[in-house]
């Protein structure tokens, strides 16, 4: 080639390259102009509010409850025209994004919420490694955050927090549940205590701590523990061993599928204790779909249901119903609370300021359909506790057979034998 | 660690001898697939989690038997291993291993994604009587699944010992197997018989996965965990060796039942893995022998 | 470098370090090197993005940064060592915990960030002797066997928090500072890769990716080559994973050692392009928007990644740079003949 053709050649390098990076310049100038940053609202324009929720992946399950919980506080704040900032009325928009169960795309999410969507407060996700990955995401940005989902010891072993609120069961009130309700009913065992238990969060505080400390303080005799990983399938091993033991009192904690197999093997062990809790596993209605007759008589502590009486508890359950076709769950009433409690408090702040809406969450004091939420008069930091009660599979469905006075049926004891 | 009771040795040694021949099954499959085309499905999984979920809509749908309804399942899936090996890995076989690894890796990754969408994440159990009861033979008791899943494996691997010693399509495989170049000059339709083995291997998985889905629950993501398991069966038990597979799942199925008798069933799948990873590290002679090509 | 003199050729011919024959042969390597411009230019771009871009930007650019530094380990034992790794999570995964439990005992940031890559580093050597046994197919599947196992591992023990995990307590960098510690963790990363491709340890390690049988016989030292390239690639890794930890401020197993991180970094590598250089950049690229943008579809998100995935198997199997490399080159060369 000739040295003007190889010169050309280069300088058409030169220039495509050059223009290539004013091109990119460019680009980006125009992208962070549009890029919304949080807290400037104009007039009339909606104020976003993000969620991050598993939509897909393992905890899928919850995550469907939630979305629903979560949108029907923002469109009936939307009904109402929206919340007043400033004197003028602005809708909400609310941004979900699916974390697919994993705590990396969890923080990933709510980095994208609060830089790229503007988000001015944030609604958790569900399990505490989940909300633990939201959580550290606002606080490190000074953006407020609502949760439910996530209980209150884990909540708290993970803080201290100062923009991170919790609506949720506070685990020891849970663990206490079997002991109440035997003790109410006065039924007779001999008092011997087999735990199985997942080593999770809740698994460990649960059945690693909880249930031993209210055994020995009951005056029962826990004669077997046994822990497993949450992946785990098989529990011939373990079952054996609480048959072995003689405990006529089981106290299980761990995931559906889990619990699905427990309960199962059990059946196939030929062991049926007359007592059988099976804390978190137990709760959704897959369990009794899996299991049928087998579910009868499991006892599980919930923190919700529509027969409570809080106000739209019952109408809350039945609107869900018709909307969906699905049975309700009681994760559809923490969620609506604590997207109500989140917008309450920035139509009280009536601006977008951070502190302000953070000061305003903190001096929640009201009655919602999961009952009364107070942060300040709750004795942990920046989480308001509900209500447990007891509930128990009898025929395809959950009733709450403790607090007595608010019992739907009595107790089922002991455990109906296959 | 907890040191069981005699009895509780006893069974152990009995219920894993006996869930051993379910993983057998679970692991025909990929067995089939590795020494006749050599690759490795890690989509393995995903056709027995199809089983699984075919069964279980079976049975609610037409309120028969899933196991009397695997004369529709086993072909279906078969089906559909087939239309996956003409499509998406034939293309490939002149490239190496590589691609075909990754493609089956992404097969598997789709696989799962759509089982959320048309199943839902939820955990789901094939709900039969047999499924919860045991049979008690002195001391110990065995679950009838157990029982029910071994006979299967017998009769599957005995079926498909047969069909590779004895019959006209046995013979093509094998020579496919052995040298596809030779068995193509000899006018053995090799591409044809790559993919009837590969929707063979899926039919195997399918009714393994049925039967497991009878044992023990399951989900949309539960394929990746059988997966392991199966590879940990097939270096147990040496390659493409029909037989093998069967003494290596017997073998896994004794180690993890006593394994887990002693250090506790959290650690089942660990052990699982860890005695894969011995055995590859240690034993890899099979292997070797042909995973040069 | 327009105006430089034509070379004499008395000093090209006798080979005098004269300003001269050395002006001579730069420009002999610029026209040797047309890409010389664009990388100028790319760096250029790479270092001033950070000043006019938004938070948001920095977050995706840090991400694309990660993605790059280890992509670029991935391929250079997956592409041009042949060890398809699928458990690149553990690596990952063990630096950001190594990371997570430094900082917890007042480590500071450079120490405990290289430290992730050393004790990730470490790892690799340690199994090394018993991965190398395997080979093709096998080695992938002990690796990912090895990643879940070690998923499982860290589960179980309580000593890192169990499943609850770690939460780093001590200050973290804020995103611009992210940024420019991914952009050193991605420049490092391709310094490592260009260095180690133009020593002789590349040909070694291309030699027993074709035919290691043969390469053996042939005097490589096959064990020797193979832990360089895995370690090196661990290392980058374990640093890679130690940054990530910093970017969440918390580490968990299901996340850390999630079987995400093998299908995002399979994704990058294979569309960018394995066994060349600038592929991982482009696949990075590529990956991160692809995600931002499926996240308003999050249930079919992995699936459409594995049908993408596979079409690119198929159809491009050298990925986005390389069939654009192949493709200039053919038009190039039907060009030439054409003159």
């Amino acid at each position: 080639m000739l040295p003007v053709a190889k010169f050309k050649h280069r300088a058409a390098h030169v220039a495509a390259s050059a223009s290539a990076v004013i091109l990119l310049m460019a680009g980006l100038a125009a992208c962070t102009s549009s890029s919304s940053g949080a807290g400037a609202v104009s007039a009339g324009s909606p104020i976003t509010v993000g969620a991050d929720l598993p939509l897909s992946g393992t905890f899928a399950f919850f995550g469907g409850y939630q979305k629903w919980g979560y949108e029907r506080a923002v469109s009936q704040v939307n009904a109402r025209g929206g919340i007043t900032i400033d004197g003028k009325k602005h809708k909400v928009k609310l941004v979900i994004l699916d974390d697919a169960s994993n705590t990396d795309t969890a923080a990933s999410n709510v980095q994208t919420l609060i830089s790229h969507d503007g988000a001015i407060a944030i609604l958790g996700s569900c399990t505490p490694p989940m909300v633990n990955s939201d959580a550290v995401i606002a606080e490190r940005t000074s953006v407020p955050m609502v949760t439910g989902c996530d209980p209150i010891a884990s909540f708290e072993a993970a803080g201290p927090w100062k923009w991170v609120w919790d609506i949720f069961f506070y685990d020891p009130d849970l663990a206490e549940l079997p002991f109440q309700t035997l003790q109410a009913y006065r039924s007779a065992t001999n008092k011997k205590i087999a735990i199985l238990y997942s080593n999770d969060p809740d698994g460990d505080e649960v059945g690693g701590k909880l249930w031993p400390k209210d055994a020995k303080a009951n005056g029962y005799q826990v004669v077997a523990s046994v822990s497993f990983p949450d992946s785990a399938t098989d529990f011939g091993a373990a079952v054996e061993q609480a048959k072995s033991s003689g405990a006529q009192i089981v106290l299980v904690d761990c995931d559906t599928p889990q619990a699905i197999s427990i309960r199962q093997q059990m059946a196939s062990d030929n062991y049926t204790p007359k007592v059988l809790d099976m804390e978190k596993g137990s709760e959704p209605f897959q369990f009794s779909t899996a299991l049928k007759a087998l579910a009868s008589g499991v006892m599980v502590g919930g923190y919700w249901s529509p027969t409570l009486p809080y106000p739209g508890a019952a109408a809350l359950a039945t609107a869900y119903e018709k909307e969906t076709g699905n049975t309700y769950s009681q994760h559809i009433a923490d969620s609506y609370t604590a997207a109500q409690v989140l917008l309450q408090a920035i139509a009280r702040a009536g601006s977008t300021s951070n502190t302000a809406i953070n000061k305003a969450i903190g001096e929640t004091n009201g009655e919602y359909v999961v009952g009364r939420v107070n942060f300040a008069s709750s004795p942990l930091s920046h989480a308001s506790p509900l209500n447990v009660v007891e509930l128990q599979w009898q025929n395809g469905k959950t009733v709450e057979v403790w607090p007595r006075d608010t019992e739907q049926a009595p107790l089922l004891f002991p455990v109906p034998s296959s | 660690m907890y040191l069981p009771t005699a009895t509780a040795t006893e069974q152990a040694l009995l219920q894993g001898f006996l869930l051993g021949g379910l993983y057998a099954l679970t692991a025909l499959g990929l067995s089939l697939v590795l020494g006749v085309l050599r690759i490795i499905n890690l989509a393995h999984g995903e056709f027995l989690i199809l089983g699984a979920f075919l069964g279980y809509y079976w049975l609610q749908r037409t309120g028969v038997d899933p196991l009397l309804g695997l004369v529709v399942v086993a072909p279906v899936v078969a089906g559909v291993g087939f239309v996956v090996q003409r499509w998406a890995l034939s293309p490939l076989v002149r490239h190496g291993d590589e691609p075909a690894l990754l493609t089956t890796f992404s097969l598997s990754i789709i696989g799962q994604n759509l089982f959320i969408i048309l199943f839902t994440a939820d955990s789901r159990l094939i709900n039969r009587s047999y499924g919860f009861r045991a049979l008690r033979i002195g001391a110990v008791s065995v679950p009838e699944i157990y029982l029910i899943s071994f006979a299967a494996a017998l009769v599957i691997f005995g079926a498909v010992h047969l069909l590779m010693q004895h019959s006209a399509f046995g013979r093509q495989v094998r020579a496919s197997a052995e040298d596809p170049v030779a068995a193509a000059v000899v006018g053995v339709r090799v591409r044809r018989v790559h993919a009837l083995t590969f929707a063979l291997a899926a039919g195997c998985a399918a009714i393994g996965g049925v039967l497991a889905g009878i044992a023990f629950s399951f989900d949309a993501t539960t394929g990746t965990s059988y997966l392991l398991t199966g590879f940990a069966v097939v270096v147990l038990g040496g390659l493409g060796s029909v037989a093998g597979t069967l003494g290596g799942g017997i073998v896994l199925g004794v180690v993890e039942s006593v394994g887990a008798a002693v250090f506790g069933d959290g650690y089942l799948d660990f052990i699982g893995l860890m005695v894969f990873l011995v055995i590859l590290a240690l034993r890899p002679q099979g292997i070797f022998g042909w995973a040069r090509r | 470098m327009t105006n430089t003199p034509a070379p004499t050729t008395s000093a090209v011919e006798h080979g005098t370090s004269s300003a001269a024959s050395r002006l001579s042969r730069a420009l002999a390597a610029g026209r040797a090197r047309p890409w010389l411009p664009l990388l100028a230019a790319g760096a250029v771009v790479v270092i001033v993005y950070p000043f006019l871009a938004s938070t948001y930007l920095l977050q995706i650019g840090f991400q694309i940064l990660l993605y790059v530094a280890i992509g670029e380990a991935w391929n250079l034992i997956a592409g041009y060592g042949g060890m398809v790794s699928l458990g690149s999570a553990a690596f990952i995964g063990t630096g950001a915990y190594t990371l997570a439990e430094l900082t917890g005992h007042g480590f500071p940031l450079v120490a405990a960030v290289v430290a992730g890559g050393a004790i990730a580093a470490v790892f690799a050597a340690a199994i090394s002797p018993a991965m190398f046994r395997l080979r093709g197919v096998y080695f992938s599947v002990a690796t990912l066997a090895l990643a879940e196992a070690l998923l499982l591992l860290i589960s179980t023990i309580s000593t890192f928090g169990g499943t609850t995990g770690l939460l780093l307590r001590s200050a973290v960098p804020s995103y611009l500072g992210l940024y420019w510690w991914g952009l050193g963790c991605a420049a490092l990363s391709t310094a490592i890769v260009v260095w180690l491709l133009r020593s002789r340890l590349s040909l070694a390690l291309r030699a027993i990716r074709d035919d290691q049988d043969v390469a053996q016989e042939m005097g490589v030292h096959a064990f020797r080559t193979k832990l360089v390239a895995f370690v090196l690639a661990s290392f980058i890794m374990g640093a890679a994973g130690a940054l990530q930890s910093l970017n969440t401020a918390y580490v968990e197993p299901s996340g850390s050692f999630s079987l995400q991180w093998t299908i995002d970094i399979v994704t990058v590598v294979i569309i960018g392009g394995m066994a060349t250089r600038v592929g991982p950049w482009i696949g990075a690229v590529f990956t991160v928007v692809l995600v931002q943008v499926l996240a308003s579809y999050p249930d079919i998100h992995d699936a459409i990644t594995g049908v993408i995935l596979i079409l690119v198997i198929r159809f491009a199997p050298r990925g986005i740079w390389g069939t654009a490399v192949t493709t200039s080159a053919r038009i190039r060369a039907r060009g030439a003949r054409g003159e």
